[in-house]
């Protein structure tokens, strides 16, 4: 999970480099992304909650606090901290569903957030959310099949079920394979957008050799 | 004018750039420092999180009066309004905001089963894991602290009351007829299927003002707004087979499930004490519908199912065999709606209706019942604050009931007509995230008695420290006589019984400890003077009882690896002077210490679920009919251990293995006496046993969806 975020840095970073004229959106989240790539994921998520307070049709900033969020909540021990950090994620996400329904990249966050109940206890949480997750990336698949996040997400999701029930995760390392061919062609609709996860793709495919 | 306005606009620009700063500090009611709060001007980008200390600065370029906002996780927020430049070095104290997740609890009495609930005891999964619960949501809850072992009977009897003093109710609204009638030493189970549940909540005592009519228990079932996604599921198993779908579109969706039941092929290859002329078969059916909208959803559930067998029943005073057989139709429709209005508003409403007919043969008497139910029910529930919340209702209960007996000798018809309104207030007051309380009272009208039942109840919380809690229960309770003596006079009133609970709770990850005293005084009690109640018998309200005793609970899934296990204790001190006592004695369905220990593993390397469940219960109390002392005598100690092996052939396919009581103990539930003494003035006895000692059970639970991983261990 620190790859991802280590992953998001590096596109927060690379982000900065735009020197575009921008307007005040752009500007405050241009910022946002740079306070999580400077290692301050909760100040980050605080001032993409500022952007939420005046800009309310965006859901990019929404999807950020929720994302920041669930992955922060990975390795959390405290019951309380973690349903705190995971309701929040789980609000702002729903904000963005609202704002921007059907988009295969939000669903990816809402089963993150499962994945970090499931992390957390699995046997309070694992049947439940599992089955609402595979339906998370069944959905996803459906609407971007060639979104390289959807390919990956999914084909990690299905490996972690395969080695829980001890069978092969073989046959998912060529789902991995496609998202990086995915990744080699995809352009996010801005730098504000979403891009990570080719180094992640890279990495579990690693495992897989 | 040319001059004039790049003058203004160099006025204006520079004046645009002239930048304030804002610095203050957040601390916590206890001058302890916040760190990452979010602080900013309203309506603007500008702001910043506070620091370790609890400082934070930022400058800003507006001007004149603004919103300063500081918010936190956990805490309310704070807006201060002020002119830009005079907010410097402001101190700002927050205050704890009232969490519904994390904050103290109403959790008296109250076990509940789910996901998402603290004090959540079984997890969704238990109900149908607990080895010896074979798939029956009753049979898992029978392993939580409160409850007595009645291994004959298999309903839930609670803290030394009766099967009869708890109530089921389905979405808030009430199953008149929860069980599948059965005979002697025959258990029954709840009639629905437990994966239609999301949450279960079981309430051993100081129940809410919502509920009434039940005497000592309250079983919440709530069903699943939203399926998870389209699936078929087909059981095969030894004792029948199963099919169900689930169909999903944007807002809505349906459910469908059939199973039938025949025991003939497993007693036909296993011993039983009895003869059976027709093994147990039955066929049952539900199917829920679901419907979304923007602000409320509806539900439409209804089930029905149809049993019969005929046994001769082992009897020493029917050298023959005792004959009985049964037949029972029973059918159950329940609706509710839920919307949410603006300003914190929510309307909750329910009908159900029950029809039951029974058909039964003992010996040479049959006995043709019909039940008609009808429960309706409107509640709504208003959010003033975060600390207060408002809840009242209103209901309204019909049942028409009839019977006709006839035998050789006799017939006749028996019948009543029962109607009862309730109303109830109630209020969720937080003091702070460590105190609560929650007042209300409860009135209810009996039509056919003309009178009036005021029950007052009170439920109140103080969390002693991040994850313990004491709490406190009172309140009276009354419920409506039963059936078999409403039937037969229309002189009695409400039998009554107040609860005093005292609770602390200890959880912390993956550990919960609960304990619990309680004590429970019965008044009112209906009495009679015949060895059954009969149309001639006398009747009476003049019964009374007590119950007093401690509940354990421990669960533990932290300590091993893949491993959990619980543990419940009760001890029970009950004496109750009813039906047709002499005086008060021991009722023959409690005893003084109850243990379950259940336990479960998973074996990741045979991809298997491994479970045991152990339950002991001290003897339980029969009258010697060759000694003059009523329910004096006790049995032997009961003992069960059962254990299950759910083996994952693949993620979608589901070997189950059970089998109950493994050791093979021959447990006695009381005594039956001969009618006349022998040769030497001695009555003759026979034990109660069960039918079977042991039962075993296999099954093959298969999933077909498109995502190929859903299956159903949670059906198991």
């Amino acid at each position: 999970m620190t790859r991802i975020v280590i992953l998001l840095v590096a596109l927060a970073l690379g982000s900065i480099s735009q020197t575009n004229a921008q307007s005040k959106y752009e500007q405050g989240m241009k910022k946002a992304l740079e306070l999580w790539g400077a290692q301050k994921p909760f100040e980050s998520s605080n001032m993409f909650e500022r952007i939420t307070e005046v800009e309310s049709e965006e859901w990019l900033p929404h999807y950020y606090i929720a994302m920041i969020n669930a992955l922060y909540s990975f390795g959390v021990t405290d019951k309380e901290k973690l349903t705190l950090q995971l309701e929040r994620a789980k609000k702002h996400i729903e904000e963005a569903e609202l704002i921007s329904p059907n988009n295969p990249e939000i669903l990816i966050i809402k089963a993150t957030i499962n994945t970090a109940w499931i992390a957390y206890d699995g046997a309070t949480y694992g049947m439940t959310l599992s089955m609402k997750n595979a339906e998370l990336y069944k959905k996803a698949f459906e609407l971007a099949p060639e979104n390289p996040r959807v390919v990956l997400s999914k084909a990690e999701w299905d490996m972690g079920s395969a080695k829980y029930f001890g069978q092969s995760t073989e046959p998912y390392c060529k789902d991995v394979e496609r998202s990086l061919e995915l990744f080699a062609t995809f352009k996010a609709e801005s730098t504000m957008h979403p891009s990570w996860g080719k180094d992640r793709a890279e990495e579990v495919l690693k495992s897989c050799k | 004018m040319k001059s004039f306005l790049s003058l203004m606009l160099l006025v204006v620009t520079s004046f645009s750039f002239s930048q304030v700063t804002i610095t203050g500090t957040v601390t916590d009611k206890r001058m302890v420092p916040i760190e990452g709060a979010n602080v900013y001007l309203k309506g603007t980008y500008d702001g910043s999180s506070t620091i370790q200390d609890g400082t934070f600065s930022f400058t800003t370029s507006e001007v004149g009066t603004q919103t300063l906002v500081i918010s936190y996780i956990s805490f309310e927020t704070f807006e201060l309004v002020a002119e830009v430049n005079t907010i410097t070095d402001v101190k700002i104290q927050l205050k704890e905001a009232i969490n519904t997740l994390t904050g103290v609890t109403l959790s008296a009495g109250t076990f509940e089963a789910g996901d998402n609930s603290k004090v959540s005891v079984l997890k969704p999964l238990d109900v149908v894991t607990t080895a010896s619960a074979l798939g029956d949501f009753v049979g898992a809850l029978q392993t939580l602290p409160g409850t007595s072992a009645v291994a004959e009977d298999g309903r839930l009897f609670v803290r030394g009351g009766g099967a009869e003093e708890t109530q089921i109710f389905i979405d808030g609204v009430r199953v008149f007829t929860p069980f599948t009638p059965t005979s002697n030493n025959i258990p029954t189970r709840g009639r629905y299927s437990p994966f239609l549940f999301k949450g279960i909540s079981f309430s051993t005592g100081g129940y809410s003002a919502e509920f009434g009519q039940a005497l000592s228990g309250v079983l919440q079932l709530n069903t699943i707004d939203e399926p998870d996604q389209d699936k078929t599921d087909i059981s095969l198993m030894t004792v029948g087979g199963g099919v169900g779908h689930t169909k999903k579109w944007k807002n809505n969706s349906v459910s469908v499930n059939a199973s039938y039941i025949n025991l003939a092929p497993y007693i036909s290859i296993t011993q039983s004490r009895d003869t059976w002329n027709k093994p147990y078969e039955g066929l049952a059916g539900e199917a829920v519908f679901r419907q979304k909208y923007e602000n409320g959803i509806l539900k439409l559930y209804a089930a029905t199912d149809y049993s019969n067998f005929d046994l001769l029943q082992d009897n020493i005073n029917f050298p023959e065999g005792f004959r009985f057989s049964l037949t029972n139709r029973n059918s159950y429709l329940n609706g509710s709606l839920k919307y949410f209005f603006d300003n914190d508003w929510t309307l909750q409403t329910g009908l159900s209706y029950t029809n039951d007919n029974t058909n039964i043969l003992i010996d040479e008497a049959k006995v043709k019942g019909d039940e008609n139910s009808i429960h309706v029910k409107a509640k709504v529930k208003k959010g003033f604050t975060s600390k207060v919340k408002l809840s009242f209702g209103t209901e309204y209960f019909i049942t028409r009931f009839k019977e006709k007996f006839s035998d050789p000798n006799a017939s006749f018809t028996t019948s009543f007509e029962n109607d009862l309104w309730g109303s109830f207030a109630e209020a969720d007051i937080f003091i702070s995230n460590d105190f609560a309380f929650k007042p209300g009272i409860r009135a209810e009208y009996a039509q056919d008695q003309d009178k009036w039942y005021v029950s007052p109840r009170l439920s109140v919380a103080y969390k002693t420290g991040d994850s313990s809690q004491f709490s406190l229960a009172y309140g009276d309770f009354y419920q409506n006589p039963l059936n078999e003596y409403l039937k037969l006079t229309n002189t009695l009133e409400a039998e009554k019984a107040t609860h005093y609970l005292l609770n602390y709770q200890y959880s912390k990850e993956r550990r919960i400890l609960r304990a619990e005293l309680f004590h429970k005084e019965y008044d009112n009690l209906v009495k009679f003077d015949d060895d059954f109640p009969i149309a001639t018998s006398n009747f009476n309200n003049n019964g009374d009882g007590y119950a007093t005793g401690l509940d354990l609970f421990w669960r533990d899934g932290k300590s091993i690896k893949n491993f959990e296990y619980w543990l419940s204790y009760s001890y029970l001190d009950t004496e109750r002077d009813y039906r047709n006592y002499p005086q008060r004695a021991i009722p023959n369905f409690s005893s003084e210490h109850n243990i379950s220990l259940v336990g479960k593993w998973w074996v990741e390397k045979l991809r298997s679920q491994v479970g045991f469940s152990h339950t002991f219960a001290t003897g339980r109390t029969y009258t010697d009919r060759n000694t003059d002392e009523f329910l004096a005598a006790k049995t032997k100690n009961f003992n069960s251990l059962s254990i299950n092996w759910a083996y994952l052939i693949s993620q979608q396919k589901i070997l189950y293995f059970s089998i109950n009581n493994v050791l093979g103990t021959r447990n006695v539930f009381g005594y039956d006496y001969a009618n006349t003494p022998n040769m030497n003035g001695v009555f003759e006895r026979q034990a109660r046993r069960p039918n079977a000692d042991q039962f075993f059970f296999v099954g093959f639970f298969w999933t077909i969806s498109t995502d190929k991983s859903s299956n159903q261990l949670d059906n198991l």
